[in-house]
């Protein structure tokens, strides 16, 4: 028996089960030509990447822990505790620069500690992740007392609001920890190391790789790159807050793994995230323009989650039964 | 022989990890017992037993699914959407039928999760995190969508409501109903965990599914089952709940899944599948209740109790994954 030969109906599956986030964004920009909405305007256009830009950033370092076969839930808190950080030592009146840097090193110290419980301990990345953001979670609770704190220093403000040859800095920011990341992945033996080890951990270690550090490190970075989201969108609303990060977990590492940054491990990337979580971004902002009412918009979202996880456990049982 | 010399010396240290919830349990009470004498008071006591309300029927179904080595996170979806359901049919078809709807809808959004499940082949902890979450945000989204974002108030229902109120404020002796209800369903449920074939295939999957599955244990119908108990017993808990507050908002389940998740971890069952029971949940269970009332009593700061919390529940995960 020929095992080259596939059916039609399986080469489309292949096909869509690799290429269904850009599908998906074909689809959704295919729609928005015809209802009369002011979708196609460079303005509009602009705003979704100023909106996505903090999950993008979270998303990158999210890519790091989702590729060596983790994930990381605690990343929500982590950018809303930066965020208090940052603005709290603001108006105490530090230095900008230090507080940013401070307020990023929180964040790394999150990352650290998850890093810690997950290679060493060998918890399992989501849950102590998802204990850790509850912790970090009462922090910032516990430094805010649950309200808001705004800013009050202008200059903090500009950080994210102002712009550079007409892009937002925001934007700007994104897209350098972007290339940033792709680099590290693409062009660095640790970025390849992480590749190996989430495919197959065993075999990485067995190689020389040193997989505790490697795999410490991108947990770290993903802490890292959370914080620097929460600082980003905290100078962007100019208000920190507890309550900001409380969706963001989920989201985007379902964004990650929409993508085709896989759970099982070792594959995916920089480019791959960065569509994933358009995807999303675009559907909330589609459903936005149509104004579809919030709570079907939850519930479309909800289904979408579903249905991308399925696909990407079925790919993923697919792929064993092939073998 | 020395191995039976050893295993009958007294291990302190295996003995102070094994029953680690117990200690805590007796430390705590007998700290605050000191610091506040008010702790244990007979009204402090029925509190006490209230509290211990919706919280111990969903960590009693969660137990399964973690035994099973699965997890769910769409528990606050099924409360919500049962509550907002139950109490919307009252009106229609009566108060006990529509709490019948209410258990058969939890039930069956469980069935629908471990069918997902299993059609999908998620096999693991991480993926059924993520779809159940997925279904929480879809069953969550249902009951905003039926009362449109409303609340319901139970008290502007023209249907009277006695068993309700029963189960909500009764007193049997020196019991709440709520809890005697309780006792029922930690009998039943131990009865058929360790007492029972299926009970007992439950522990063997979350051991190892693949052992299991070669030595003919049905896997994919004792996947549907965990989560079918765990909605059963969400629905349960999302009765006792309107049944103790008059005002139910369709967002009412939240936090459930990240309470019960500890509540069973720090019980002692092991997050990795196979090991543990719904005795060690009351345990957690307790230890959870007992601690945000010593903290009440105590005057901290309510999002103090928040970091506490976290940190229990970090910590309970790690001494989880030392002790393998």
């Amino acid at each position: 028996m020929n095992v080259n030969v596939m059916t039609l109906r399986q080469q489309t599956i292949r096909v869509l089960s690799k290429q269904k986030a850009v599908i998906a964004i074909a689809i959704m920009l295919f729609v928005m030509l015809f209802p009369n909405t002011n979708f196609y305007t460079p303005l509009n256009i602009m705003n979704i990447f100023r909106a996505a830009s903090p999950d993008l950033i979270i998303a990158f370092g999210v890519t790091l822990a989702v590729i060596c076969r983790g994930c990381d839930l605690s990343v929500g808190s982590v950018m809303a505790l930066s965020g208090i950080i940052a603005i709290q030592l603001i108006n105490g009146g530090m230095n900008i620069g230090l507080a940013i840097l401070l307020a990023t090193l929180s964040g790394s110290v999150v990352g650290f500690i998850n890093g810690f419980l997950i290679v060493h301990q060998k918890t399992e990345a989501f849950i102590i992740t998802l204990g850790m953001g509850m912790l970090v979670k009462g922090v910032a609770l516990l430094l805010t007392s649950a309200n808001p704190v705004p800013a009050k220093n202008m200059s903090f403000m500009m950080i994210s609001n102002g712009s550079l040859l007409g892009i937002p800095n925001i934007m700007l920011f994104m897209l350098l920890l972007g290339a940033f990341t792709y680099w590290l992945l693409r062009y660095t033996s640790f970025g390849r190391n992480l590749y190996a080890l989430g495919g197959d951990y065993e075999v990485a270690e067995h190689s020389g790789i040193n997989v505790i550090r490697a795999k410490w490190v991108a947990f770290t970075i993903t802490g890292t790159y959370a914080a620097i989201a929460g600082v980003l969108l905290a100078s962007r609303l100019n208000t920190g807050s507890p309550i900001y990060g409380d969706a963001i977990p989920l989201l985007v590492n379902c964004g990650v793994v929409i993508g085709g940054t896989s759970f099982s491990g070792g594959v995916g990337g920089v480019v791959q995230s960065f569509i994933g979580i358009m995807v999303m971004q675009l559907l909330v902002t589609c459903m936005g323009a149509l104004e579809v009412d919030r709570f079907i918009r939850m519930l479309v979202l909800g289904i979408v989650i579903v249905i991308i996880i399925c696909m990407d456990c079925y790919s993923i049982k697919r792929k064993k039964e092939d073998v | 022989m020395t191995d039976q010399l050893r295993l009958k010396s007294f291990n302190l240290g295996k003995f102070v990890i094994e029953y680690l919830v117990f200690i805590a349990i007796v430390l705590l009470v007998i700290i605050t017992a000191i610091v506040e004498p008010r702790f244990l008071s007979a009204e402090n006591f029925t509190n006490l037993m209230r509290q211990f309300g919706p919280l111990s029927f969903v960590a009693l179904g969660m137990t399964f699914i973690i035994v099973g080595g699965f997890i769910d996170l769409s528990v606050p979806g099924m409360i919500s959407l049962v509550a907002i359901i139950s109490l919307s049919l009252v009106d229609t078809i009566g108060e006990i039928p529509a709490i019948l709807v209410g258990l058969a809808l939890g039930a069956a959004m469980g069935c629908l999760n471990g069918t997902i499940l299993i059609i999908s082949g998620a096999s693991t902890q991480a993926k059924a995190l993520f779809i159940t979450f997925g279904m929480s945000q879809v069953y969550g989204a249902l009951a905003l969508i039926h009362t449109d974002g409303t609340s319901m108030n139970r008290n502007l229902l023209e249907h009277e409501m006695p068993l309700t109120r029963v189960l909500g404020s009764g007193m049997l002796g020196p019991l709440s109903v709520s809890f005697v209800v309780f006792l029922f369903f930690l009998t039943v449920l131990y009865i058929f965990q360790t007492r029972t074939f299926l009970g007992r295939s439950i522990n063997y999957t979350g051991g190892n599914i693949v052992a299991a599955e070669l030595s003919g244990i049905p896997t994919k119908r004792i996947m549907i089952l965990i989560y079918a108990i765990c909605g059963f017993m969400a629905a349960v808990s999302a009765v006792v709940l309107f049944s103790r507050v008059s005002v139910t908002t369709p967002t009412v389940g939240m936090n459930y899944e990240r309470d019960a998740i500890m509540a069973v971890v720090v019980g002692g069952t092991s997050l990795l599948g196979g090991r543990g029971n719904v005795l060690r949940t009351v345990l957690g269970v307790s230890l959870v209740v007992l601690m945000s009332n010593c903290m009440n009593l105590m005057g901290v700061q309510s999002h103090l109790q928040e970091v506490v919390r976290g940190a229990i529940l970090v910590i309970a995960i790690w001494l989880d994954h030392r002790r393998q």
